[in-house]
């Protein structure tokens, strides 16, 4: 049967309390997920009492400022702060979104941060997404084409070919929407997710590509694809706005298409 | 994800993981299915309240006589398999997500053999009606 | 096949020892938007609305069997309790309708924005509290007057 529950291991007690500097007028607190591999102990919440008039509008801002000046044993992904590399990706305030675009002011009470859900933990923050990685390379996201290309010329796209591919290239595989999707919580083994099954899509949609039917031969499963029940999570939490849900209706209707 | 001692049982590549045994070849069947008994039932079901407003409270030998009319029972027949149908396809979809492991296949099996005897029942039910309306005929 | 994400769960220390490693809340923590509400409960009706066609079923049995059959049916959809499950059958057909419908429409690639999405929502549940409040209402006074009815016709004689 499917575990609803965390496991024993993982389950969640209370940690330390790191008050705010002295005389700090405006203080939020941080309650941040802390597991570390070398004290055979369960994870905990520590709270992080901030000072918000000391640091920028970011939730990242925030924990960068913790790692920095109160507690360098936080661990945590960042690295362009600007929403394009994708790292920061974690739970803040119940939903998937990046550390880096989610501002502080957007939420109300303590600020609670998780790591992207239902995954192994790393350290802290910190998940392993090297199975959601394999999922990725497992549909080939790459251009594949059996003619040469012209010689001295790129492969042609018309305008609106090219339009097609918009609202996916722009995903930056934070994997927020796959982490965010119950049915890949409880069948992510099998189910792709929503993330890879996006960028299945925008190969798919690529007119330039010439192995569009192989690629529908390698979704035609009840949990590769099928598995997505529209519980519509993925829309709701990607932070860059786009679409995971839509892109995977999109090849369910190309399969219709091509059997029915 | 047990609590016993850990140890890598499985040294296989994350691609060789991730590519598992490969796709089933069959999904869109069953998702077609389950759409198209889903559009089938609107107006049935619609049908079908519209009847009950008509047999609400009715006695024994009211709901005999309505269901031996052929288009009544045409009607219930239809409802009874779709129902079921589409019951079955959505148990097992259930079982899918959440029954792993050694017990997923008898339960799928367990599901579609109780949906399947249920709308049975319900077809035979409906065939004594109509056998019951025309004795009385 | 085994889980292949179990790989993915051992750790090793700072000291090279191989470790558990834990599993990040999940629906512990995740916000309950009205859009996975609503999807559990698309799920959820479907059981409920089987259950009661399993039971509407067993009704038509007792109907084909004969009238003492169809008397003891009648206990069961006559008195209170068994007509609160009715409207309960009433109201999880009508919602998983209601969620049905959505779902096809999804399946023809229209509403699918989050703004449509979370404007949908709420029109759902109000269809649906609507639709089964003057369903329920309508089929059980329809129930009560015939059995007034009979009622009367019975002191008559």
């Amino acid at each position: 049967m499917v575990e609803l529950r965390l496991p024993r291991n993982s389950e969640i007690g209370k940690g330390k309390t790191y008050p705010a500097p002295a005389g700090a007028k405006n203080v939020r607190t941080f309650r941040v997920y802390r597991w570390t591999p070398d004290d055979d102990k369960n994870p905990v919440v520590d709270s992080y009492e901030v000072d918000l008039d000391t640091i920028g509008p970011m939730v990242l801002d925030a924990i960068i400022h913790i790692k920095n000046d109160v507690d360098p044993t936080l661990t945590f992904r960042r690295s362009c702060r600007e929403g394009i590399c994708g790292s920061c990706a974690m739970n803040i305030d119940g939903e998937n979104t990046l550390a880096c675009l989610k501002p502080i002011k957007d939420i109300k009470g303590d600020v609670r941060i998780y790591p992207l859900p239902h995954m192994p933990i790393v350290k802290d923050l910190v998940s392993n997404l090297d199975g959601a990685y394999a999922q990725l390379r497992a549909i080939n996201p790459w251009l594949q084409s059996d003619s040469a290309p012209p010689p001295d010329a790129e492969r042609k796209q018309s305008i609106e070919e090219r339009a097609k591919l918009d609202g996916m290239w722009e995903c930056i595989l934070c994997f927020c929407c796959t982490t965010s999707c119950p049915s890949y919580w409880w069948n992510g083994d099998k189910y792709l997710g929503p993330a890879v099954l996006l960028a299945a899509y925008r190969w798919i949609a690529d007119s330039r590509d010439e192995h569009t039917g192989d690629r529908l031969d390698g979704l035609e499963d009840t949990f590769k694809l099928y598995a997505c029940r529209t519980i519509m999570n993925c829309t709701q939490t990607c932070p860059k706005g786009l679409n995971p849900a839509k892109a995977i209706g999109r090849i369910k209707e190309l399969q219709i298409e091509r059997k029915v | 994800m047990t609590d016993s001692a850990p140890h890598i049982e499985v040294m296989r590549s994350q691609l060789g993981r991730a590519r598992g045994l490969g796709a089933g070849g069959s999904g869109t069947g069953h998702w077609w299915a389950e759409r198209v008994t889903a559009a089938s039932l609107l107006p049935l079901s619609t049908w079908f309240i519209v009847q009950m407003f008509r047999l609400g409270g009715a006695d024994h030998a009211e709901v005999v006589k309505w269901g031996g009319k052929p288009v009544n029972a045409t009607m219930l027949t239809a409802l009874i398999i779709t129902t079921f149908y589409h019951a079955q396809l959505g148990l097992q979809v259930i079982v899918d997500d959440y029954v792993h492991g050694k017990a997923h296949l008898p339960t799928r099996i367990l599901v579609k053999l109780v949906t399947s005897l249920l709308g049975l029942l319900g077809v035979f039910a409906v065939i004594k009606l109509v056998a019951a309306g025309n004795r009385r005929s | 096949m085994q889980d292949i994400r179990k790989a993915l769960y051992v750790g090793t220390r700072s000291d090279g020892r191989l470790i558990q490693r834990p599993m990040s809340p999940h629906l512990q923590i995740y916000r309950y938007r009205l859009s996975m509400v609503l999807s559990i409960s698309n799920r959820l009706t479907g059981v409920a609305a089987t259950g009661g066609a399993a039971l509407g079923v067993f009704w038509l049995a007792a109907a084909a069997k004969g009238p003492k059959a169809f008397a003891t049916a009648r206990k069961v959809t006559g008195n209170p309790a068994g007509q609160l499950l009715l409207v309960g059958w009433l109201a999880s057909v009508v919602y998983h309708t209601v969620g049905g419908i959505r779902h096809l429409i999804w399946d023809s690639g229209k509403r699918y924005d989050k703004e449509e999405l979370n404007k949908d929502g709420p029109v759902a549940v109000g269809v649906t509290a609507g639709v089964s409040t003057v369903l329920a209402a309508g089929l059980l006074g329809v129930a009560a007057k015939r059995a007034r009815a009979v009622a009367k016709a019975g002191k008559a004689s």
